[in-house]
């Protein structure tokens, strides 16, 4: 591998891991907060790339899409809390299973509607350039991502650290019951939690729909990497969504390059290792395995 | 008197199952009923392997399809590669192959219990997805593997329809009999321990993890042999045999026949079959069809069918 391909994968394995981290982060906040694993968050991520698509196709605007994709899932997050999963609270498996109905029924709807084909949309307008690096050209909406996804990382870390928000959720994530019975209000925080980490995956997947592609099969495909990243690096916690993503998104990426062959596997394998070395994942709070 | 009539019961549906296509042959859809029922035995037996996870042990496996799938390309291997119809040595490839790929991936995954475990499970059958997909040379990658030599055991030709519907109707009888059989032995209760109490279990002189262990491989080969034949009814595989659709398909079939019942599973597996098959040529939207009822049994009627038809026949006795 020359120096060149070497720096350009490693920005696109940071892009992808930057990717990763919002669509993960979603998850383990939900996860953190409801002891819910969202078997649904692929396909609110879908979902997001799709609506991306209607917009673009729509308006041409981009910028419309990454505000109205976010807010659209949220509001679908918010009715879904307590119109399904509250009926079955304290029952995580089982809320665990209705989110696997939930992607069913979303993924079928959307390949309904736009079919089975793979689209793409181009680069928003203003950041469709290339810059040159180490001499070839590199397109500037990768390096967007990346800026996206570390300024995202920032502002949820300070919401979580500085806000009261932030507070009722690292108090929720500790001890959901133990806050209920001070008197906040658990069951608009848990909505809020689920509407918010809805939002995160359709976010994640307007951010995703020009670069990473757009079609059938990326809900089940996305949702695996948000697993992977979430075990790998720990659950629950905001540092271990980062700690995976930047893990696994510049492995799978070299992978790909390096050895096509088994690339698909290696992120499983590295899986499989941390957990046997350290069964909460790498900065997490939740023993996954004994 | 009564005594017998259980089993008696239990005997003639078997006979009338086995024998579907000689007595529904004056019917004229009957080429087509047989085809259905053929593949709703076939899921059956994936959803029946299943169910000793998910009902007896309470572990949620949400991968099983890795299983079914290593069995279907196994069989459809070893018949091309080494030349061979004979039905055992289709079968104990299957069986062999899905066995120590469940003994491997459960190795790890066992460690994990409840959602983890059903986190890790389908993460590693993606796993397996993925090198189905990119073995190419081996599997066919995402073309499948077609034209998949059908077996011959004894004299017999499975290139007759008919006589493969006997094999996947026999197999399945023989499958559920030992489904029973597992239930009802020590080792089925231990199993059942496990999901009720494992410190306790523990506490008892159990090895919880290598009983888990086992059962995640006994699920495994069994459904390894639905995969072998789900490969020899319609002569390819796919890496969907191996997918999460799959693995998604045979959890729900178990979920709304009725998860710890003995023939919930089966039933299930036909209600689902029926969605995805049958209806699908009428609606185009079967996936949200059975995406919805999945939702509504884990909402309302989490014991399944069978729980539903059990209470329905308390209430009439009572």
């Amino acid at each position: 591998m020359t120096p060149e391909t070497a720096v350009v994968q490693a920005l696109n394995g940071i892009s992808f891991g930057a990717l990763l981290f919002i669509l993960a982060a979603g998850l383990s906040l939900i996860f953190g907060m409801m002891d819910v694993v969202n078997l649904a968050h692929g396909a609110f991520y879908m979902l997001g790339a799709y609506i991306t698509l209607t917009v673009v196709q729509r308006t041409g605007q981009f910028w419309l899409a990454l505000l109205l994709a976010p807010l659209l899932i949220g509001a679908l997050g918010l009715l879904m809390e307590p119109l399904l999963l509250r009926r079955l609270r304290g029952r995580h498996l089982d809320q665990v299973l209705l989110t696997i109905g939930v992607s069913l029924v979303i993924a079928d709807l959307i390949g309904l509607t736009f079919g089975r084909e793979i689209r793409s949309i181009p680069f928003p307008a203003g950041l469709d350039h290339a810059i040159t690096i180490m001499g070839g050209d590199y397109p500037v909406y990768r390096l967007f991502v990346i800026a996206f996804g570390v300024a995202l990382a920032v502002l949820l870390a300070i919401v979580h650290r500085r806000t009261r928000v932030g507070a009722l959720i690292r108090a929720g994530v500790d001890d959901a019951p133990m806050l209920a019975a001070l008197g906040v209000d658990i069951d608009r925080l848990f909505a809020v939690t689920f509407a918010v980490g809805a939002a995160l995956a359709g976010l994640a997947g307007v951010i995703a729909a020009p670069v990473f592609g757009i079609y059938p099969g990326m809900d089940v495909d996305y949702l695996i990497y948000s697993l992977v990243v979430v075990v790998v690096g720990g659950l629950g916690t905001l540092s271990g969504a980062v700690a995976g993503s930047a893990l696994i998104g510049p492995t799978d990426t070299f992978g790909r390059v390096l050895f096509p062959q088994f690339a698909l596997a290696l992120i499983f394998a590295i899986m499989a290792v941390v957990l046997l070395l350290r069964p909460t994942g790498l900065l997490g709070r939740i023993r996954i395995a004994r | 008197m009564t005594r017998f009539a259980a089993p008696v019961a239990a005997l003639v549906v078997a006979a009338l199952l086995v024998t579907f296509p000689l007595w529904s042959s004056p019917w004229e859809s009957s080429r087509y009923a047989t085809t259905i029922l053929q593949s709703m035995l076939v899921v059956a037996i994936l959803a029946l392997s299943l169910d000793l996870l998910v009902g007896s042990a309470g572990m949620p496996s949400l991968g099983h399809a890795a299983y079914f799938g290593a069995g279907a390309y196994a069989a459809a291997i070893a018949g091309q590669r080494l030349g061979s119809d004979d039905l055992l040595l289709g079968l104990g490839a299957a069986v062999l192959v899905s066995a120590v790929l469940a003994l491997a991936i459960g190795a790890v995954a066992v460690r994990a219990a409840g959602i983890f475990f059903l986190m890790l499970t389908l993460a590693f059958a993606q796993m397996v997805f993925a090198i189905a997909f990119q073995a190419a040379d081996i599997t066919g990658g995402s073309n499948g593997f077609s034209g998949v030599r059908r077996p011959t055991f004894l004299g017999l030709d499975f290139n007759d329809a008919t006589a493969l519907f006997h094999l996947v109707a026999v197999v399945f009888l023989l499958v559920l009999l030992l489904v029973w059989r597992i239930r009802s032995s020590t080792y089925g209760r231990a199993l059942v321990g496990l999901r009720e109490n494992e410190r306790r279990m523990r506490a008892l002189g159990y090895d919880t993890t290598r009983l888990k262990l086992s059962a995640f491989v006994l699920a495994g080969a069994i459904a390894g042999v639905g995969g072998a034949l789900q490969a020899y009814s319609i002569r390819f595989v796919s890496p969907n045999d191996v997918g999460v659709a799959r693995s998604v398909e045979a959890f729900v079939s178990v979920l709304i026949g009725g998860a710890s019942t003995l023939l919930g599973p089966a039933i299930g597996a036909a209600v689902v079959v029926f969605i995805e098959r049958v209806l699908d040529s009428y609606v185009p939207y079967a996936d949200t069809i059975l995406g919805l009822v999945f939702i509504v049994f884990v909402l309302a009627a989490r014991q399944g069918i069978v729980g539903l038809v059990r209470v329905a026949y308390a209430r009439v006795r009572a």
